[in-house]
């Protein structure tokens, strides 16, 4: 009896890998539709924050992630941009991370045309920039300082989208969506520096990390993970990539919950039987 | 080629790249060297790329063109830390270094001082000068914040030895940083079980008919060559047994 269980501990572990990659396809293939039926305080927030911006005023956007963690970070963007354009405001888009730039091409090939938006009018995309404190810290004074150009090459100033923006000052809201610590820029030189709300959207493993600047307010609101994309789509009733992942996440977490709590039960048996 | 052609080939590259790298979780083999070289190298040339056409250029050479040569001293800055590589003129790279370093402690120190330290212990502190506003769930998460900052403070705080209540409130502490560390570890595996879903519905995109099954084909490729291989293997054994 004690071998059997014991040889259960020993499975090879690449049954497992194979276990998972058939849970996590099967709603890929058929989805089960899962309900996710809980809305964090921090995903609210984030969405109070950017539905309270008054139409026409101009966000900025920094987007800041690359292919490694887009499966989380563009629901997000995605979701946020479309409610965005929905509330009929403004859009500047940022980028200190490289590898950001196609993933915002794509974003901007896709949402913009949806809600009849125009380049240059009602949103605009800014070139990749190498420093990001360098520029955050240009902003504050003079917006044009850095991002005189916009990523088609034309002068940023005349674009009718940054009509009034002249600095922060001008900016009721920044959404920062990252896989790196781009946020933590954000609060500690625009937020707490120059009082501009700021909201993130973060992966789900730096999620928790940013529990001290969610207590404190220093940080408005907070989208974490595909958990957090597809509450933020639930609220903004626009279901994409991150409600669609819900069923795989969940179908995932029970199989590891059932595998730990399996194997615990086999040790205690075997240790106490 | 068109457009449609270049999204063909470019769902057959993706699925098989990926296909290549999860093999390894099988066992080593050649497609999965293949696909990691490919990787490095790619990467290697695309930031090239990315810092000749995004910085060096509308940075550096278009401003020159234009005659402003200020840039040329934070280019010239720039320049001096790859003297590192040459140790007989190595020193130059000190003056590109102590500006990165005056520049960076400069804006970090204060930022982080107000943003990290001060705002953060006046976050712990401000809601006992609410209470009577505070609903009691409010004050009961302040006073677990308060505590648990204490607590972990005490834990990392070694110039006392951690005995009698010392040791009892630090290992409290150890009882806050361990919900902290399964929190983290609960959504590291909820990340990693997102980025797995982003790439097979990738995968799943490319075994779309329109793509010619891309997804479908290269694994069974996969499968036929890691069946051959071990065959093969088996062969050979007996024959050096013999």
């Amino acid at each position: 009896m004690k071998e059997t269980l014991l040889k259960f501990l020993k499975i090879d572990r690449r049954w497992i890998f194979l276990a998972l990659a058939l849970i996590l396809f099967t709603p890929i293939i058929k989805p089960i539709g899962l309900p996710n039926k809980t809305i964090s305080k921090d995903v609210q927030n984030a969405f109070n924050y950017l539905d309270k911006v008054p139409a026409g005023s101009f966000v900025l956007f920094s987007l800041d992630y690359d292919p490694s963690t887009r499966p989380e970070l563009h629901p997000q963007a995605e979701a946020a941009l479309r409610y965005a354009f929905k509330k009929n405001l403004r859009v500047g888009i940022v980028t200190y991370i490289a590898g950001s730039t196609g993933l915002i091409q794509q974003i901007i090939e896709k949402v913009p045309a949806e809600t009849g938006k125009i380049n240059g009018t009602d949103y605009v995309v800014y070139p990749y920039m190498a420093n990001a404190l360098a520029a955050m810290t240009q902003m504050a004074s003079d917006f044009y300082g850095i991002y005189d150009k916009d990523i088609d090459g034309r002068d940023a100033r005349s674009l009718p989208v940054m009509k009034g923006v002249r600095n922060y000052k001008d900016i009721p809201l920044i959404l920062s969506i990252t896989g790196t610590s781009i946020l933590d820029y954000w609060v500690a030189y625009a937020g707490d520096k120059f009082n501009v709300p700021v909201v993130g959207g973060v992966t789900a493993i730096s999620q928790p990390g940013y529990g001290p600047y969610l207590q404190t307010g220093q940080l408005k609101g907070l989208i974490g993970g595909m958990k957090g994309a597809a509450e933020f789509e639930s609220l903004v009733k626009e279901p994409g990539k991150g409600t669609s992942g819900i069923d795989a996440l969940n179908l995932a977490h029970i199989m590891v919950l059932l595998l730990i709590l399996t194997s615990n039960i086999i040790l205690l048996v075997v240790r106490y039987l | 080629m068109t457009e449609t052609t270049w999204l063909i080939a470019g769902a057959w590259i993706s699925a098989g790249l990926t296909i290549f790298l999860f093999s390894f979780l099988y066992k080593d083999n050649p497609f999965f060297k293949i696909a990691e070289h490919l990787y490095l190298g790619a990467g290697m040339g695309w930031w090239f790329q990315v810092y000749l056409y995004n910085i060096w250029k509308p940075k550096v050479f278009e401003p020159l063109a234009g005659g402003d040569y200020f840039v040329l001293i934070p280019a010239l800055l720039g320049l001096s830390l790859v003297t590192q590589f040459i140790p007989k003129i190595s020193w130059i790279s000190r003056y590109g270094f102590t500006f990165m370093m005056g520049y960076g402690a400069g804006l970090e120190i204060p930022a982080r001082l107000s943003t990290d330290f001060m705002s953060q212990i006046a976050g712990t502190i401000k809601p006992f000068s609410l209470m009577a506003s505070m609903s009691g769930f409010d004050i009961l998460n302040a006073l677990i914040v308060a505590a648990g900052t204490i607590c972990v403070l005490f834990y990392f705080f070694f110039s006392v030895e951690h005995k009698g209540s010392v040791k009892k409130i630090s290992n409290i502490g150890i009882y806050f940083l361990m919900i902290y560390f399964g929190a983290a570890f609960g959504n590291t595996v909820m990340a990693r079980f997102s980025l797995l879903y982003g790439r097979f519905d990738d995968l799943y995109t490319s075994s779309a008919a329109s793509n010619f099954y891309a997804t479908q084909l290269i694994l069974v490729a996969m499968a036929a060559y890691f069946l051959i291989h071990s065959f093969l293997g088996k062969k050979d054994q007996v024959e050096e047994a013999h």
